[in-house]
């Protein structure tokens, strides 16, 4: 080879090296450049959109008042339940199932008698008066709430939270943790509102098709606008977690933090990767050994589990009016229906005991104050319709698709129905202030451990605003 | 040597494998008991008491009082049979339950047949059996028994007992019908034990046919009777003549079967599919998955927590009848969750959807109905009798509205001596009450055939 043709070569490999070089660095930050640019693209915030839920056609104007309200009942109402728990049916249960084919009749016998014999009603009506209730029209139904304020006391700052319940909850399930809220934390005490989910309770329900979560965050971001707060925390498990989201990813400059006991991440292959391979190499993955212990084993916990609990979700995701008909007549079927659910889902074992463990962790005057808040106002199908009108359209849910931004706290009880890890947690909730595995407790925490949940929110309030 | 003997049990493994494969095999069962408490030493009874259903003032009155006692809850405005069944509607059929439906007349009615009850595994079992009144010379008298579902009833066959008792012009066939209720539902006894699946109602019904006298006969059944009568062919295949069938999902999704949901509509011819298969089985996804979905929310539940769901529907016979009529609406068409009123009595006549439910409300039986899924999901999909073929002649009638669409294909995986495949040209889930006049030349056509033979 001649010294030139060895010189021509030599510079035509260089040019083609050079120019492989330069193609692999102009795809390469070419998809830097364009990774940065769609990612702050992501969206941020939900659209807040608008709606209108009430009978008929929506009017010009709307009463923005709002109204003090008392509950209030009757002896004709006492008297309805009694002659409706004498009239019950019993069937036996089969030997030996204990609550394995849902709630035993034997033990439901027991509650039923402490119902028509012991349990006080008016009573009962006179403890839930014991916060001031209110109600206020918005978007055309008549939103019921409570509002608590802390005792007035020298140097302490007073901060909102908004507390929102689930399904079957009602706002009941915060009157233990409440008075814990309102105390004084070393110079922080809690204004505390607690709404009722509109078809709950005391909430009007809405008359049109399509209430979803999303519906009652913007409904509920607006009383707190009402009640003129323009920042605030919040604080939601169930139902009330995904509403409490909904409302961070629509107005994340109103959310100072948001606090959760249920929450769910965003399914992606990462997450299904590190649950095959966190059982073995957990570090790897970010697991911790807490998480180890509350996932696996996976089948036998999420999936058999899952499918033996969710009956109940099914048929209210797909039939509500026909699943709620017979247990708004019959205030047994009403009891053994939500019953159930506070046993198993505060312990999943308790399904092998005949009694369900009902009593363990809560008293038959709790337990059946929340049954009479739902059997009183008629709205047990009203709130299996919230099923429908969030699982209807899956596909098409912008909310699912969006992470949420705000300073986050996340409380994982033990026995909450699914356990998710912080990585986990962190596909959807991108801004996670304090991740804390709790010691005890299922899927109603306020109302089992009121004490726990009310140390682990104060904490967080507290990292959040360096308080 | 060596090699022989290795060879000579190589090939007499083989032998035997093959051997083993084409054996047919027979479902096994064990004795059961259903009582309360342990089985009594004495000796089983084996009487068959006649029994008359009966109601009474107190009955009609305590129903009446619930009924008034109803606390409506609009349905959404715009909402049809889609969120179940429409409040609005609901009302109008109550109305007319409680002022117009008249019970004693439909009790009456019901006991134009002749009742039975007779005690076999500690339980008392309800059937009915109906002798044909008039058998002209040369015609053949052919046993059958017929099984039906859940939200049914042995009264959903009074359509049809007619059209198999008297004789026809058509063929020399005249049927003498067994019509039990299984244990847990309408009146006969519900066990009081765990473990009560179809295979265990299946035995029993075959005690009671021997228990009649019968040596041989026919099966008929749809939704629960379909299972318990193929169980009841898998568990004496010499004993059951003939298995007619209206309703058959495939127990186990086989390669054969995905294969032809994913090639089926564009290669038809390959798997035997006809224009009516590829409209009702495609597009995969909304026919196979998001509508099973929409429509499976009651199994779900009554599968896990029967108990629970139950309790409030034996006490509110308005929440019973929204429950169980919500059924008779929509696996009726699915369509009709678009109307206002669920096209309820498109099909069917008041009286007879209420005497149905009035059933299960006198017998108080809705929990233990329920208590059937559980123990038929509880062991998991995979039992012995899902994964055994069935050797016995069989006919399936195959209706446009049915709540699952099974091609030919897909019958013949699980039905090895599939006789008859009939597309009929209407009906859906509850056919034998809906079309009782087509249920009838189907099965006299099935059953000649096989008598022919």
């Amino acid at each position: 080879m001649s010294l030139d043709k060895l010189l021509r070569l030599s510079t035509a490999n260089f040019s083609a090296s050079l120019a492989l070089l330069s193609l692999t660095s102009a795809v390469a930050i070419g998809g830097i450049l364009a990774y940065w640019v769609f990612r702050s693209k992501e969206a941020k915030t939900i659209p807040i959109g608008h709606g209108w839920w009430g009978k008929g056609k929506k009017p010009l104007s709307e009463d923005d008042q709002i109204h003090t309200f008392t509950i209030t009942t009757s002896d004709e109402e006492i008297k309805d339940l009694h002659a409706r728990l004498d009239l019950t049916r019993y069937t036996d249960p089969l030997e030996d199932s204990h609550f394995n084919f849902g709630f035993n009749s034997t033990y439901l016998k027991r509650v039923v008698s402490h119902w028509r014999n012991v349990y006080d009603w008016k009573k009962q009506v006179a403890a839930l008066n014991q916060y001031p209730h209110f109600k206020t029209k918005i978007e055309g139904l008549d939103v019921h709430f409570i509002r608590v304020c802390p005792p007035s006391r020298e140097n302490q700052k007073v901060v909102p939270l908004m507390l929102v319940h689930g399904w079957p909850g009602s706002f009941y399930e915060f009157y233990k943790i409440i008075p814990l809220l309102t105390q004084n934390h070393d110079g922080v005490a809690f204004e505390v509102i607690c709404p009722s989910i509109p078809g709950y309770g005391y909430s009007e329900a809405p008359q049109k098709k399509g209430f979803d979560s999303v519906a009652a965050a913007r409904i509920f971001l607006t009383l707190m606008e009402r009640l003129g707060f323009s920042q605030f925390y919040l604080h939601g498990g169930d139902w009330g977690s995904a509403i409490t989201t909904n409302m961070a990813q629509m107005k994340p400059d109103c959310v100072k933090g948001l606090h959760l006991t249920m929450f769910f991440p965003r399914r992606n292959f990462k997450m299904s990767l590190s649950l095959v391979i966190g059982r073995y190499l957990p570090f790897l993955v970010g697991f911790t050994r807490e998480d180890v212990r509350r996932i696996y084993p996976y089948f036998q916990k999420n999936v058999w589990q899952m499918l033996e609990e969710t009956g109940y979700m099914h048929i209210q995701a797909t039939k509500p009016d026909t699943a709620g008909c017979a247990v708004n007549n019959s205030p047994v079927g009403l009891a053994a229906y939500i019953l159930e659910k506070f046993s198993s889902w505060t312990d999943m074992k308790y399904r092998d005991l005949s009694d369900g463990g009902l009593e363990r962790m809560f008293t038959l005057d709790d337990l059946l104050t929340n049954v009479m808040i739902y059997w009183t106002t008629s709205s047990m199908t009203s709130s299996m319709r919230f099923y429908k009108e969030n699982f209807g359209n899956l596909i098409n849910r912008l909310d699912f698709k969006t992470g949420v931004f705000v300073p986050t706290g996340l409380a994982a009880f033990p026995n909450e129905l699914m356990h998710n890890p912080k990585v986990w947690a962190q596909t959807k909730y991108r801004n996670i202030y304090s991740y804390t595995f709790m010691p005890r407790g299922g899927h109603f925490p306020a109302f089992e451990e009121p004490q726990l949940l009310a140390d682990d929110i104060v904490q967080f309030v507290k990292k959040v605003g360096k308080i | 040597m060596f090699t022989e003997v290795l060879v000579a049990l190589a090939l007499g493994g083989l032998l035997l494998f093959i051997f083993q494969r084409n054996r047919k095999q027979v479902l096994k069962t064990e004795d059961g008991w259903w009582g309360p408490g342990a089985p009594p030493d004495a000796q089983e009874d084996v009487s068959i008491h006649p029994f008359q259903i009966k109601t009474s003032a107190e009955e009609l009155q305590d129903l009446y009082r619930r009924i008034d006692q109803t606390r409506p809850v609009l349905s959404l405005e715009d909402s049809q049979f889609n969120y179940g069944f429409n409040s609005q509607y609901l009302q109008e059929v109550v109305s007319y339950w409680r002022n117009d439906f008249d019970w004693k007349r439909q009790v009456e009615k019901l006991n134009q047949y002749q009742h039975f009850k007779t005690n076999i595994e500690g339980i008392d079992i309800h059937f009915l059996h109906v002798k044909p009144k008039r058998v002209p010379k040369e015609t053949e008298v052919v046993p059958i028994i017929m099984v039906h579902g859940w939200p049914g009833s042995f009264y959903e066959f009074y359509g049809l007992i007619p059209l198999l008792c008297d004789p026809s012009e058509r063929d020399n066939l005249v049927f003498e019908v067994i019509c039990p209720s299984i244990p847990g539902y309408g009146f006969s006894e519900a066990p009081h034990k765990k473990g009560f699946d179809s295979v265990c109602a299946a035995r029993i019904f075959h005690k009671l046919m021997k228990r009649l006298g019968f040596q041989q006969f026919y099966a008929h059944g749809g939704d629960w009777g379909w299972l318990v009568t193929t169980n009841m062919a898998q568990l004496e295949p010499k004993i059951v003549k003939g298995l007619h069938v209206n309703f058959a999902p495939p127990s186990k999704p086989g390669l054969s079967m995905v294969l032809s949901l994913l090639l089926g509509n564009r290669f038809p011819k390959l798997f035997g599919f006809n224009g009516v298969d590829i409209q009702r089985l495609y597009p995969c996804m909304e026919k196979q998955v998001v509508e099973p979905i929409k429509e499976t929310g009651y199994m779900h539940i009554q599968a896990t927590k029967p108990d629970t769901v139950g309790r409030a529907l034996n006490d509110s016979p308005v929440g019973l009848a929204a429950y169980i009529l919500e059924k008779f609406s929509t696996w009726t068409c699915n369509d009709f969750r678009n109307l206002e009123d669920g096209g309820l009595t498109r099909k069917f006549s008041l009286d007879d959807l209420l005497t149905n439910v009035m059933i299960y409300w006198t017998s108080g039986c809705i929990t233990s109905s329920m208590r059937f899924y559980k123990e038929n999901f509880a062991k998991g999909l995979y039992q012995p009798h899902s994964k055994m073929p069935v050797y016995v002649p069989t006919g399936f009638a195959c209706f446009p509205k049915e709540l699952m669409h099974t091609p030919k294909l897909w019958v013949k995986q699980k039905y090895h001596q599939l006789k008859s495949y009939t597309t009929m040209a209407r009906g859906g889930h509850f056919a034998a009450m809906e079309e009782p006049q087509l249920m009838a030349e189907d099965i006299r056509t099935f059953t000649k055939m096989i008598e022919e033979k």
